[in-house]
């Protein structure tokens, strides 16, 4: 293990039911805030290609507590008991996972990380607690825009394959925009399952967004352009066009990354971004150092 | 459920260790060995299905990850098999001292299975049995399945420890491609002398000189089909659905 952080196990929440690694740095920052990794989908606190594990040590280097753990029934951790739907259940660990922190670690202060789902997570919770200072979205979900579309359908029109299934009626582009259009009639207030990627979550997203605002929080939002949520770096503007984020919100816009950051040199950039903008949130935060061993194969691979 | 460190300080392995639901005789106890890359991922859940029901069924069960994997320690690239052998070993010991048995069984998956089978054929006073669930039974095969046709010369004769491809972003050492190339589970089969299971959900081309060959094996070993979805894949449909069927054979076989 690294001289600069050290790594515990934690059973987190009221039962215990939680399970979570604590990185702990050797020498803290001065008033850092904690940072809480959440999950992506059903894949446990890994991450996809181990992305949370390497970042959670690179924060930890540079001076954040942090910690990364599993929704209940995700992962390592078992079942609520409490029967609540999938949205709330992690609603409520996250809320469960800031008491522990906050009362076991002295920790006042977090930064939410996420990934498609978890920045779904986090975009929902975060304005209801105070504790809650900051937040990395990497790709959340975004409703589409008319420019979205232009991209889209641009790109899939120049597929031979989608004319064939368009001249077919099997076109999952022309069942899309039904759907979208029946949505933008008839849109819906509250979250009911934990795709929120559709015009019908809109106006509950852009709340979410205009609360997280009000309270300070400041946020990081990352988009892929091979993802199939966004197409250009302004849609988050365009899309939530009611809510002033002003100096809140830092887009960042991945033209050579797919939805899970899979290469990894696509991954050392997004590590460098969080990392630069902590160090923004955090002023006496000192510069983290890159992944040594990933960098050894770009620069054998001739990339960047 | 018990989460916790093994090993030492410079390959500390993060485990989940889950005591015996029931007691039933003499403690029995189970070391599980993961999948690498992507299959990690996917299989996780099946994983720990598989520890608990191994766990209800009497068993002591410890899933380690190895070393540069998941939770434990290191840098993938200066993993390889050899040390991962070395790594079961170490959770072996650690049952071992928990569970109070002087023997273990053996379950891996994909390469953990592969990686069970060396070390069971170094171990074989301390393994009671071993089951190897869709293990690599040809390296050619499998870094065929990764997109790596024929290694190149200049891949091969890389220092150790320098990435010469990216699998699903995962970097491959050119350590780890040799020691995967050469893996050949017909070989570790033969040297292993337990009582022996390889379990098959997905059959390919390197199963039918694994069945040619079992006699080599002796009755000890049993090669079983249960074609079914590979739960180390992902699946965008059933993602987090568990592998019932191998799962409820693999505990069958042991009970």
């Amino acid at each position: 293990m690294s001289d600069s952080f050290t790594e515990h196990v934690v059973l987190l929440g009221k039962r215990q039911s939680l399970v979570g690694i604590l990185a702990r740095p050797t020498r803290s920052l001065p008033d850092a805030p904690a940072i809480v990794i959440l999950n992506t989908g059903v894949v446990h606190r890994v991450g996809h290609h181990r992305m949370y594990v390497i970042m959670a040590r690179q924060l930890a280097a540079a001076g954040h507590q942090v910690l990364r753990f599993d929704f209940s029934g995700i992962g390592d951790s078992s079942q609520r008991v409490d029967h609540l739907s999938p949205v709330n259940s992690c609603l409520a660990d996250i809320a469960d996972v800031l008491d522990s922190l906050e009362t076991h670690h002295q920790v006042k202060r977090v930064v939410l990380i996420g990934l498609c789902s978890g920045a779904d997570h986090a975009v929902l919770y975060a304005h209801r607690d105070p504790r809650v200072v900051g937040m990395v979205l990497i790709n959340p979900s975004i409703p589409p825009t008319a420019r979205y579309y232009f991209h889209y359908i641009a790109q899939r029109l120049l597929r031979l394959r989608n004319w064939i299934s368009i001249a077919t009626l099997r076109s999952g582009l022309l069942r899309r925009l039904m759907t979208q259009a029946r949505y933008g009639v008839l849109p819906q207030s509250q979250p009911d399952k934990l795709t929120l990627e559709g015009l019908q979550y809109s106006p509950y997203l852009g709340q979410c967004y205009r609360e997280a605002v009000r309270h300070g929080i400041k946020m990081l939002a990352v988009f892929s352009a091979l993802s199939p949520r966004s197409t250009y770096r302004q849609q988050m503007h365009d899309a939530f066009r009611g809510v002033e984020f002003g100096n809140a919100l830092r887009l960042e816009f991945f033209p050579e990354s797919d939805h899970l950051f899979t290469p990894s040199r696509e991954r050392v950039r997004l590590g460098a971004v969080i990392t630069d903008w902590l160090a923004a949130m955090s002023p006496t935060s000192a510069a983290t150092e890159s992944h040594p061993r990933i960098l050894r194969f770009h620069r054998a691979a001739g990339g960047a | 459920m018990n989460p916790l460190y093994l090993g030492t300080s410079e390959r500390r392995l993060f485990g989940i260790y889950e005591p015996p639901a029931v007691k039933c005789g003499r403690p029995r106890a189970a070391v599980l060995c993961y999948p690498w890359g992507s299959e990690y991922v996917y299989a996780h859940r099946s994983m720990r299905h598989l520890a608990t029901k191994l766990s209800q069924a009497g068993f002591h069960t410890l899933r380690f990850d190895f070393f540069g994997t998941g939770a434990s320690s290191g840098d993938p690239l200066d993993a390889d098999l050899t040390g991962w052998e070395g790594d079961t070993e170490s959770a072996i010991e650690g049952l071992k001292d928990i569970a109070g048995t002087t023997r273990v069984t053996l379950v891996g998956m994909r390469i953990g299975g592969t990686v069970a089978a060396k070390a069971a054929a170094q171990l074989a006073d301390e393994i009671e049995a071993l089951v190897m669930w869709d293990p690599i039974v040809s390296g050619a095969e499998y870094l065929r399945s990764m997109d790596i046709t024929v290694p190149a010369p200049v891949q091969m004769a890389a220092p150790d420890a320098l990435a010469v491809a990216e699998i699903d972003g995962y970097p491959l050492s050119a350590r780890m491609l040799r020691d995967f190339e050469a893996i050949d589970l017909r070989v570790d089969l033969a040297a292993a002398e337990q009582r022996s299971l390889v379990l098959v959900t997905e059959r390919l081309a390197s199963h039918e000189d694994l069945e040619r060959d079992m006699p080599v094996a002796g009755a000890r070993a049993a090669l079983e089909f249960v074609l079914a979805r590979c739960p180390w894949r992902e699946d965008v449909a059933l993602t987090g659905a568990v592998q019932v069927q191998a799962i409820q054979r693999i505990v069958e076989w042991l009970a």
